[in-house]
């Protein structure tokens, strides 16, 4: 397990995020891209007709039930580029609670103001961010506001535009790179302003509370859940 | 500031005089003339309405709606239709303004691709013509998307920011097979218990030509007047849009029976009862006499 330096530890606590680039690489980037790619084109057509019904959301579409259709999809939840980091940051008691395997279209059907996701009475929630395709400046980025995630910071307002966001700082980066937050922080995906949709996988995290995640939650993929950590990971003992 | 109702519509019976398309809900016999409208706006202090062309789109059925606008012009604008796949919209459009008292026209699709993340040109939109002109000649969108429409109308509008665009019934965008009638001759709208519109039409509000009627609350809620879990939705909406961009409307006659022209009068301070007297009078008519430039009584 690889786990964080002491600067890695300052930043998280004092600015709330961590970079990864080439977090995934090589062979595992290339199944990921290809599974991704798979997945989102064989399933397309179903969403549209959810659209149409007036039953899913137009903007963005997520790959239904990822865990279940291919591993690489469990092998990224506990991914040694980032996982020690997480375990160090959750005191080692850390529980998913779902992934997002995400294509979102591009500007101006796509549009996402800045926010938090949770408050800070929650527990301590992390995402993981990870770039499936190339993200350059202007083609949907992450943005964050660091510092933004601790009590008493702010207090912190949507602007019209994005760019306007007093103190934030924005992510571009290559495929593979995987980008932790802290949900209580503000963040966006910036615009983008490209004619691509941007391919983006979100892996949601939590600090351990009781019952938080049900045994049955995420027992379709037991068989892939030998060990205790993955097990206790995937809340499949309770 | 006057009060005005800006979403309604007035029909009389199918006649030579009048001719009009006919349904089980509004068959030939059936009247809702304008003077019954005038009587409820009369009793409820309501100055001034938009008059929306139902039941046909050919010009002949515009024959009624023309009348009203004709025989009280500082009453009423009105909005039209236009057939779809019609070979001429323009020529359409320019018959039905010419002095007429008509502001816009309805649509609620685009003719652009089904795919949301396919390469989009706008100009291939089957109705960027319309736009265009609408753009050229200062009409009115009056805009119901549905639901398979939802994604092609930011490009549109980002490609018009002259036009005036106002989103029906808060901005809802109707799924496939999602619309009925209910007992009481009212739409019904199916609608998801998550608010999509969230990621779609309210997301519109960055675009400062973009309005919505705070209307048809009775087709969506799940309960009876004042129809409180449509609350979050309209603090939604404010929240995005702004009180200046808001327009209250009743969709008369529909409700006549239930809960009632009066009743509706008073939604708006149900559902947003934090409103200022101002923002109040704004959404009840100031917004509608400045956008559609409604003529002083």
């Amino acid at each position: 397990m690889i786990l964080p330096t002491p600067e890695e530890k300052r930043q998280w606590e004092e600015e709330g995020y961590l970079v990864f680039e080439n977090a995934i690489q090589g062979e595992d980037l290339k199944r990921l891209q290809d599974t991704f790619d798979y997945w989102a084109d064989a399933c397309k057509e179903e969403w549209l007709d959810r659209v149409e019904a007036g039953d899913a959301v137009a903007t963005f579409y997520d790959i239904p039930n990822p865990l279940e259709k291919d591993p690489i999809f469990i092998d990224i939840i506990d991914y040694p580029s980032y996982y020690g980091a997480l375990m160090a940051f959750t005191d080692h008691d850390l529980i998913l609670l779902g992934p997002q395997v995400r294509t979102v279209a591009p500007w101006p059907v796509s549009y996402t103001g800045w926010h938090p996701d949770v408050g800070q009475s929650n527990p301590l929630h992390i995402k993981v961010q990870i770039y499936v395709n190339d993200v350059e400046p202007g083609s949907g980025e992450f943005g964050f506001v660091p510092g933004s995630h601790k009590p008493g910071s702010g207090p912190y307002a949507r602007p019209m535009r994005q760019e306007s966001m007093t103190g934030h700082k924005t992510f571009p980066g290559k495929a593979g790179t995987a980008i932790m937050f802290n949900s209580c922080g503000w963040h966006v995906s910036m615009d983008n302003h490209s004619d691509t949709p941007r391919k983006s996988i979100i892996l949601i995290y939590e600090k351990r509370t009781p019952g938080r995640i049900g045994p049955g939650q995420f027992a379709s993929i037991s068989e892939y859940c030998q060990t205790p950590e993955r097990r206790k990971l995937f809340s499949l003992d309770g | 500031m006057p009060r005005i109702d800006a979403h309604l519509h007035v029909f009389t019976k199918a006649s030579a005089e009048f001719p009009r398309e006919v349904s089980d809900v509004w068959p030939a016999e059936r009247e809702e003339p304008v003077e019954k409208l005038l009587g409820e706006m009369e009793k409820h202090q309501i100055d001034q309405a938009v008059l929306v062309q139902m039941a046909g789109a050919s010009i002949e059925n515009h024959r009624y709606l023309l009348q009203c606008l004709k025989e009280y012009p500082n009453r009423f604008v009105g909005i039209g239709l236009v057939p779809e796949g019609h070979p001429n919209p323009v020529e359409h459009m320019a018959e039905l303004t010419d002095n007429t008292g008509i502001i816009g026209f309805r649509f609620s699709t685009f003719g652009g691709p089904r795919d949301i993340f396919a390469k989009m040109d706008v100009r291939e939109f089957a109705a960027y013509p319309i736009w265009e002109c609408a753009a050229e000649r200062d009409y009115v969108l009056w805009l119901y998307p549905n639901a398979i429409n939802a994604h092609l109308l930011p490009y549109l509008i980002e490609a018009f920011p002259q036009v005036r665009i106002v989103l029906n019934h808060l901005a809802v965008c109707p799924g496939a097979g999602k619309f009925s009638w209910d007992e009481f001759g009212r739409p019904q709208v199916q609608v998801s218990g998550y608010n999509l519109f969230m990621h779609t039409t309210y997301r519109l509000a960055r675009f400062e030509n973009v309005n919505v009627h705070l209307s048809g609350q009775y087709a969506f809620s799940k309960e009876e007047f004042p129809y409180k879990d449509l609350a979050g939705w309209h603090h939604g909406l404010l929240g995005g849009f702004g009180a200046k961009r808001l327009m209250w409307a009743t969709d008369f006659p529909w409700i006549l029976e239930e809960p009632g022209y009066g009743k509706l009068t008073t939604v708006i301070e149900e559902l947003l009862p934090n409103l200022s007297e101002a923002e109040l009078a704004d959404i009840m008519g100031g917004n509608a006499k400045r956008i559609l430039r409604f003529p002083d009584l």
